[in-house]
């Protein structure tokens, strides 16, 4: 499971997820795991990616199970139609999902089709993520350091 | 398991709240909600029944101010107690960085609250994760309740490992003891952070993953 995402490797699941949108004709592209984190995102949605994501794995977790107990191996995609909008899940590998929300103008045979090779670039980025040799920016070379004011959740001022 | 995006200057951490059914794991999270610096928190979703019972999870995204130069996203997330979940418990599970215990204090519960504790240790398991390395804290809650066990017999049925926890007395629905057990695992979550990153980055090889 991706634990650090590096500049470079942000910039090329990026270009993937812009072109599938713009081919497509969706409204947003998101890349997440199965813990419910967002590795990437594009799109100019009002949804907050985060809630989405995390709906997002839990549907594709669910219906992975699902899958099992009828013998199957997975499913390996699951749409959910809308009158205006509809969302598509895909697993890109085992670990990770692409999450498309699109309405009612784009089709959804294009964005099937054309989700097909931009899985086949995540897959392959991923891969490289996780077995490559990872040449971190200058900046992103650096330890953490933790803020010194860090206040972490406090109650809201009556 | 935390997330780093460099691009997006973002670390990501999940938390969990744990615990038997009807022990008040989303009344933990409904009362952050509530109390909370409203620009700290997002939405809080919940799937549930009709009758409130959590179905799938409670969601709430929090934002703070934690590692210098980065925005500190934590995920806030219940699991549905009721002992048929557990599929549901486990998926919720994934990648998992902290977990706040709720125990309910009342004396009926008490055997709840092991089995409770006993299927965490096992679904952790699973994922080849163990509590001795998971941050994690207990909350006692219910404390405004008559019949009550003890905070010290709680402390021996549930927090009796070689290395005690932190844990924290609490009526969730006031929230008292709430916001104690939440900066507590935050805080134990941060820490595990830096010193898992910071000593790969002394190293000579550099991992990006684990
Ligand atoms: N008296 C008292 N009641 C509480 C306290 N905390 C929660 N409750 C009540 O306990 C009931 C169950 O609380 P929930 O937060 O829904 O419990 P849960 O752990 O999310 O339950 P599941 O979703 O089934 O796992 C609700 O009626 C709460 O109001 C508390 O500290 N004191
Ligand atoms: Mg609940």
């Amino acid at each position: 499971m991706a634990q650090i995402l590096h500049e470079k490797d942000s910039v090329r699941l990026r270009k993937v997820l812009v072109q599938l949108l713009a081919r497509s004709e969706s409204d947003d592209c998101l890349l997440c795991d199965s813990g419910g984190h967002v590795l990437a995102l594009e799109g100019a949605s009002k949804h907050d990616p985060f809630l989405i994501s995390a709906l997002g794995a839990g549907i594709f977790g669910a219906s992975r199970e699902l899958a099992r107990m009828l013998g199957e191996n997975e499913f390996s995609a699951v749409l959910h139609q809308g009158e205006h909008r509809s969302i598509f899940l895909r697993a890109v590998d085992a670990d990770t999902l692409l999450v498309m929300i699109f309405s009612r103008s784009a089709n959804v045979g294009l964005v099937k089709l054309y989700s097909t090779p931009a899985v086949d670039d995540l897959r392959q980025i991923l891969a490289d993520i996780q077995h490559g040799p990872s040449v971190p920016g200058p900046e992103d070379s650096r330890p953490f350091v933790l803020s010194p004011d860090a206040q972490l959740f406090s109650l809201r001022k009556e | 398991m935390s997330f780093v995006n460099f691009k997006k200057k973002e670390v990501q951490f999940k938390l969990v709240y744990y615990g038997p059914g009807l022990c008040g794991k989303t009344t933990n999270l409904q009362v952050i909600h509530r109390l909370i610096n409203p620009e700290a928190r997002g939405d809080l979703t919940s799937i549930a029944t009709a009758g409130e019972r959590t179905l799938f999870f409670d969601f709430m995204p929090l934002v703070a101010n934690a590692i210098e130069g980065f925005q500190t996203r934590f995920q806030l997330y219940t699991v549905p107690g009721q002992v048929m979940y557990n599929l549901t418990r486990r998926m919720v599970l994934r990648g998992v960085d902290g977990v706040v215990f709720v125990a309910d204090s009342q004396w009926s519960k008490m055997s709840e609250n092991v089995e409770s504790f006993a299927n965490l240790e096992e679904n952790l398991r699973l994922q080849s994760e163990t509590l001795q390395t998971l941050p994690h804290v207990l909350q006692y809650n219910k404390r405004d309740l008559p019949d009550v066990a003890p905070v010290h017999f709680m402390e021996f049925m549930l927090n009796n490992g070689a290395v005690r926890q932190s844990s924290f007395p609490a009526v969730a629905t006031t929230g008292e003891g709430v916001f104690e057990a939440l900066n507590m695992v935050a805080r134990l979550v941060l820490h595990k952070f830096m010193t898992v990153h910071n000593r790969k980055e002394e190293g000579a090889c550099e991992l990006a993953l684990v």
